[in-house]
C-alpha cells in the first residue's frame, strides 16, 4: 500500500513561536521579497501562523494556528489547472510541477486556505546568501506558483535511503523542516495509511478537526483543538 | 588508486599549472582540493552551537559541497568547499532537544550576510563618517599592539577597557585573563535586557546567583509573572519543549498555566488565564497569593525557608498583602487572588516564574524576591515540576554583571575594545554612550558588521562567524544537569576574518612586554575548563545586606503622570531579540506572531485608548517621554492595558546593513535612565509617555495578514 502523508497540529502544544515559518524558508529556498513588495501582499510564507483574537481587554484571548497547504484529497486547486502543474501524487501529496506551470493563478484563486504563492519576479539572493540554498529544492523563477510540498525532498531522500538499505520506513523517519524545528512538538508528520503511526493516532483524537471541513476539500492536516483549564 | 583519488590528483595538477604564478603553491592547493571528503549532493552533519542568545542551543549543521567565490592569499577565485546549508537543533542535546527557534533557524544568514565585513578595516575619515580602508591583518594587529604598548609605556594599563556581552563562554574568560595580566580593569558587560535583578534575588532567596531552570514538563500548574518564557526569555527552546510536554505529554493530565502581565506576550497568549496587572506591582500579587495560602493554612509558612525570611511580614502571615489590598494595588480582584491561590495548592505541583518587565522597575528586586518566596511556599524549589539551578555553573567573569550607566559613561579609557555588543543602539540615549565613546582616543571592534557602535571604531578586526570557528557554551540555565557544548568549525572561513580569541592571543604575544596566556589557540580556549569552583561559602552567606527584610515600595516612574499618562513598555522582539538580529532578512520578513507585521516598527495601543484619541490602525503616532520622541505607526492591539503603550525593540537601526538600516524606530532611545534601587540594573519599564496622532499612515506598517480582527468595523460599533 502506498504511503498517504499527513500531518497533525496540536494547538494545545503550539505556542505560536514562528520557528516553523523560518525553518520552512530555510529548507525550501523561499525568497524574501523585501518591504516594498511585502507591502503589496507579495511576501511568500508557505507556512504561516494565524491569530484569532477573542474578547476585549482584560478578558482577551488569542489562539495561534499554523497553516500550510492542507494537501486536500479533493483539492480545489487541481482540477482548475489547465496544464496539470497542480496535481495529486500516488502518496496523496498535492504537488506542483514548476516546469508545467504557466502562471494562470487559477489554483491560488481556487484554494480556500490561501496557501499558494505566485512568483512575481525572479528571486534574489545577494551573494553570498545564495550559499544558504538547499540543493535538493529547485529555485522557482518568475511566473510560477509555489506552495508547501510537505518537504517532498525529505520524503524522497528517506524513501531512497530505506530502499537502498532494503528496509521499511519507520514512523517518524520523515520530518518536514517545520516538524523537525518545532521544539514544543506541536507538529507531527507521518503515514495516514499506517493506523499505528502517531499522526494517525492524533488524527483520530476527539479534539481533532479539519480546517474549513465543510467545504469538502478532505484535508490531510488535522488540527487538535487547544484545551482550556478545567 | 581509486577513481576518486585519480580525479583529485588531476585536479591538483591542472590547477597548479594554471596558478603557478600565484605564489605559495601549498596554499593554492588548499584552494582547489578540498581536504574534506565531501561527495557532491551528499550531506554531512556537524555539531555547532547557536550564538544568538545565551541559551546555548546545540546545533546540527547540514554541510554540503558548494562553489564559493572568495579571496585566498590575495587571489580571487572559486573554491569548492563544504558549506553550511541548514541549521537544526541537535537531537539529544539537553537544551535544544532537536528543536530550534526562529532566530536560531535564521542564524545561518549571519555567516552568509552580503554586508559581512570581509577583512580588517581602518578608519580613514572622520569618526563615524563610514570612511574605512582595507588593511592587512599584520597592519591591523601592529596598530592595536602599538596602542597597547603606548599605554604600557605610560604606565597607564588601567586605561584599557573591554566592552562585551555578559557571560559569553570561554572567550570572555580569555578576555578577562588578557585584561587581568595586562593590568586593565575587568571586562565591562552590557546587555539591555540583562538579568542581574533575578540573579541577585536568587542569590538572596536560594543562595544561587544564577538564572533558574524550570521543570515544566512535570509541573501541573504554572504561574508566570511577565516572563516571556515561550518567546524570548531565558532558554526558550528548552522551555517550549517542556511546555509541550506539560500540556499534552502526560495522558489525562494537562498542566494549567496562568500568565500575569500588562501586555499580552506570545507566552501570555498561550495561558489558560491571562491576568493583567498594573505595571510594577507583580510582587504584591505573588505575596497576596502567599497570604491566602498562609492564612488558610494551605501550606506551612516555614516551607519557604530563607526565601520567605527575606520578606517583611512573612512570619506574621503577610498581613499587609490581604486580597483586598492586592486588588487595590494590582487591579486583580480579591476573589481572583483567593481562587488562584487555592488552585496553585490544589492542582500542584505548581511553580512560579518571573522575568522581563516586572524586574525592570525601580522596585524590581522586590518582585523577584516575592515570587521566590511564593516558590518556596509552594515547595517548588528543587522538586519535580519546580524550579532548579543547573549545577556547576560558573560565570566566565566573576562579579556583578550590571550594565550600569556609570560603567558606560565613565569609560574614561584611552583604548577600548568592543566585542559583540552594540551599546550605542542598545542603551537609553540618556546614558550618553555615544558621547562617552567620542572621548575615547582609540576604539577597536571585533564586529562582523558595521553597526552603530562598530562604525565609531578606528580599527575593525572582524571575527569569524560561529560556523567558521571554535565555539563553546555552558549555559547557566535551561537544563537540569550541567551542559557544556564545544564544537569545531563546520566550514572554512569565507573571508579574511580571524577568530577573536586568536587575535587576542596574537596581540598578547606581540606586546613589548608579552603577556603569557594559558592558551595558544582559539581551539584551546574553547576546549578549556573553567577553574573548579572555590570551596568558600556560597555568595548567599557573604553579605549582611541579605538579611534585610524587603517590602513593597511603590514603583517610581519617570515622567509626571498628568503630563505623561501612559506606561511605556518596550519588549524584546520575537524576531530581533534586543535588536542584534535585525540584519537577517528571514527575520525581517517573518510575520510577527502576534500582529503579522513584517519589516516594520509599530506601537501597540489598546482599542479603547485608540478610539478615545482618534487613532486608527496604521496612523502615525508620536510617543513622547521626558527624554525624547519617536514616531511609529499604530497597531490597535487588543491585548494591551488601556494605560500601557508597548513597542517591540529591535528596529530603528541607523547603521546595520542593508536590511535593517533606517528601518523603523528604536524605542530604547526615549527610555529614562531609571534603575532598580538595589541592583542598579536599568529599569527599562519605568518610563512614562504621552501619545498623539501625528498623521495618517504612510505605508510603513507592513502586515502579512489583514486587520487584527476579521470584522474590525463590527467590533467598533459593538
Amino acid at each position: 500500500m502506498p504511503h498517504k502523508w499527513g500531518m497533525a497540529v496540536d494547538l494545545d502544544r503550539c505556542t505560536g513561536c514562528g520557528a516553523c515559518v523560518t525553518a520552512c524558508h530555510a529548507e525550501n529556498n523561499i525568497p524574501t521579497v523585501g518591504p516594498a513588495q511585502a507591502a503589496r501582499g507579495r511576501a511568500m510564507h508557505w507556512l504561516r501562523v494565524e491569530r484569532y483574537w477573542e474578547g476585549d481587554f482584560p478578558d482577551v484571548r488569542l489562539t495561534f494556528r499554523p497553516v500550510m497547504c492542507q494537501h486536500c484529497d479533493a483539492a480545489p486547486c487541481e482540477p482548475v489547472c489547465p496544464t496539470y502543474a497542480s496535481h495529486h501524487t500516488d502518496e496523496g501529496l498535492n504537488a506542483q510541477v514548476y516546469n508545467r506551470c504557466i502562471g494562470t493563478r487559477y489554483c491560488a484563486n481556487a484554494c480556500p486556505y490561501s496557501v499558494r504563492f505566485f512568483d512575481f519576479f525572479n528571486p534574489q539572493w545577494p551573494k553570498p546568501l545564495h550559499l544558504q540554498l538547499n540543493p535538493d529544492v529547485s529555485v522557482r523563477e518568475v511566473g510560477v506558483m509555489e506552495k508547501c510540498t510537505f518537504c517532498v525532498q525529505r520524503i524522497r531522500a528517506v524513501e531512497i535511503d530505506a530502499k537502498a538499505e532494503k528496509r521499511e520506513l519507520k514512523d517518524g523517519d520523515v520530518k518536514p523542516a517545520c516538524v523537525q524545528g518545532c521544539s514544543a512538538r506541536a507538529l507531527v508528520f507521518g503515514d495516514l495509511n499506517d493506523p499505528e503511526s502517531e499522526v494517525s493516532r492524533l488524527s483520530r483524537s476527539p479534539r481533532g478537526s479539519k480546517l474549513l471541513e465543510d467545504v469538502g476539500t478532505l484535508p490531510k492536516v488535522t488540527y487538535l483543538e487547544r484545551q482550556t483549564q478545567v | 588508486m581509486d577513481r576518486r583519488d585519480f580525479i583529485k590528483l588531476t585536479a591538483v595538477t591542472g590547477t597548479s599549472a594554471t596558478l603557478a604564478s600565484c605564489g605559495n603553491s601549498e596554499h593554492q592547493l588548499i584552494r582547489f582540493v578540498p581536504d574534506e571528503d565531501l561527495v557532491p549532493g551528499v550531506a554531512e552533519w556537524k555539531p555547532g552551537v547557536c550564538p544568538l542568545c545565551a541559551a546555548g542551543c546545540g546545533l546540527s549543521v547540514r554541510v554540503m559541497e558548494a562553489d564559493v567565490e572568495t579571496v585566498r592569499n590575495g587571489q580571487a577565485g572559486v573554491v569548492k568547499m563544504g558549506v553550511a546549508k541548514k541549521l537544526e537543533g541537535q537531537a539529544g542535546h539537553p537544551i535544544s532537544q532537536g528543536g530550534l527557534c526562529a532566530r536560531g533557524q535564521a542564524a545561518i544568514q549571519v555567516t552568509y550576510h552580503p554586508d559581512r565585513l570581509a577583512h580588517p578595516l581602518k578608519r580613514s575619515g572622520a569618526r563615524g563618517a563610514g570612511e574605512l580602508k582595507e588593511v592587512t591583518w599584520d597592519e591591523a594587529i601592529a596598530e592595536l599592539v602599538g596602542h597597547l604598548d603606548a599605554l604600557a609605556a605610560a604606565q597607564d594599563q588601567k586605561s584599557l577597557a573591554f566592552l562585551t556581552r555578559p557571560r559569553r563562554g570561554r572567550r570572555l574568560a580569555l578576555a578577562a585573563e588578557f585584561l587581568n595580566r595586562f593590568g586593565a580593569p575587568a571586562p565591562v558587560p552590557f546587555e539591555l535586557f540583562g538579568e542581574e535583578v533575578l540573579r541577585r534575588a536568587n542569590a538572596i532567596s536560594f543562595g544561587h546567583e544564577q538564572l533558574p531552570t524550570f521543570d515544566l514538563a512535570r509541573s501541573r500548574f504554572v504561574i508566570a509573572f511577565g516572563a516571556d518564557f515561550l518567546g524570548t526569555w531565558n532558554s526558550p527552546v528548552a522551555q517550549n519543549a517542556a511546555y509541550g510536554a506539560m500540556r499534552q505529554g502526560r495522558p489525562g493530565q494537562r498542566g494549567a498555566f496562568v500568565q500575569v502581565e500588562s501586555r499580552m506576550s506570545l507566552t501570555g497568549a498561550n495561558a489558560d488565564q491571562w491576568v493583567p496587572v498594573k505595571p510594577g506591582t507583580d510582587g504584591v500579587l505573588a505575596l497576596g497569593l502567599a497570604h491566602v495560602m498562609l492564612s488558610n493554612k494551605l501550606r506551612p509558612a516555614d516551607a519557604a525557608g530563607r526565601a520567605g525570611a527575606a520578606i517583611d511580614g512573612w512570619s506574621g502571615g503577610l498581613a499587609d498583602y490581604t486580597p483586598a489590598r492586592v486588588e487595590q494595588v494590582t487591579g486583580v480582584s480579591a476573589k481572583r487572588v483567593d481562587r488562584l491561590a487555592r488552585e496553585l495548592v490544589e492542582l500542584g505541583p505548581a511553580v512560579a516564574m518571573i522575568g522581563g518587565a516586572p524586574l525592570a522597575h525601580t522596585n524590581g528586586l522586590f518582585h523577584a524576591l516575592a515570587v521566590n518566596a511564593l516558590n518556596g511556599l509552594l515547595g517548588a524549589v528543587g522538586q519535580p515540576g519546580g524550579v532548579f539551578f543547573t549545577p556547576g555553573f560558573q560565570p566566565s567573569v566573576p562579579g556583578p554583571q550590571v550594565p550600569s550607566p556609570q560603567a558606560l559613561q565613565n569609560l574614561s579609557a584611552k583604548v577600548l575594545l568592543v566585542d559583540d555588543v552594540n551599546p550605542v543602539f542598545g542603551a537609553p540615549k540618556a546614558w550618553k554612550v555615544r558621547e562617552a565613546l567620542a572621548k575615547i582616543p582609540f576604539i577597536a571592534s571585533f564586529s562582523s558588521f558595521l553597526d552603530e557602535t562598530s562604525s565609531l571604531a578606528d580599527l575593525i578586526l572582524p571575527d569569524h562567524s560561529f560556523l567558521e570557528s571554535w565555539v563553546d557554551s555552558t549555559p547557566e540555565s535551561g537544563a537540569l544537569e550541567a551542559v557544556t557544548t564545544v564544537a569545531g568549525p563546520v566550514m572554512k572561513p569565507l573571508y579574511q576574518t580571524r577568530a577573536t580569541a586568536d587575535v587576542l592571543i596574537e596581540v598578547a604575544g606581540k606586546l613589548k612586554s608579552p603577556i603569557a596566556l594559558p592558551w595558544k589557540t582559539a581551539e584551546e580556549v574553547a576546549k578549556s575548563q573553567p577553574p573548579a569552583p572555590s570551596p568558600q561559602s556560597p555568595p548567599a552567606a557573604r553579605s549582611p545586606e541579605r538579611l534585610a527584610l524587603r517590602k513593597y515600595s511603590e514603583p517610581v516612574f519617570d515622567g509626571d503622570a498628568a503630563q505623561y499618562p501612559f506606561h511605556f513598555l518596550p519588549y524584546m522582539s520575537q524576531q530581533f531579540g534586543d535588536g542584534s538580529t535585525a540584519h537577517l532578512p528571514w527575520l525581517q520578513e517573518m510575520p510577527d506572531p502576534l500582529t503579522s507585521a513584517m519589516w516594520s516598527s509599530w506601537v501597540e495601543i489598546n482599542p479603547q485608548t485608540a478610539e478615545r484619541l482618534e487613532i486608527a490602525q496604521g496612523d502615525l503616532v508620536d510617543i513622547t517621554s521626558p527624554h525624547g520622541v519617536v514616531r511609529a505607526p499604530a497597531m490597535i492591539f487588543p491585548g494591551v492595558a488601556p494605560d500601557v503603550i508597548a513597542m517591540p525593540v529591535g528596529q530603528g537601526h541607523e547603521t546595520f546593513t542593508r536590511y535593517a538600516s533606517n528601518r523603523g524606530v528604536n524605542p530604547i532611545g526615549i527610555l529614562a535612565p531609571a534603575t532598580d534601587a538595589e541592583t542598579g540594573a536599568l529599569a527599562w519599564a519605568a518610563t512614562r509617555v504621552k501619545i498623539a496622532r501625528a498623521g495618517g499612515g504612510n505605508g510603513s506598517l507592513i502586515m502579512f495578514a489583514g486587520e487584527m480582527r476579521e470584522h474590525p468595523h463590527e467590533h467598533e460599533t459593538r
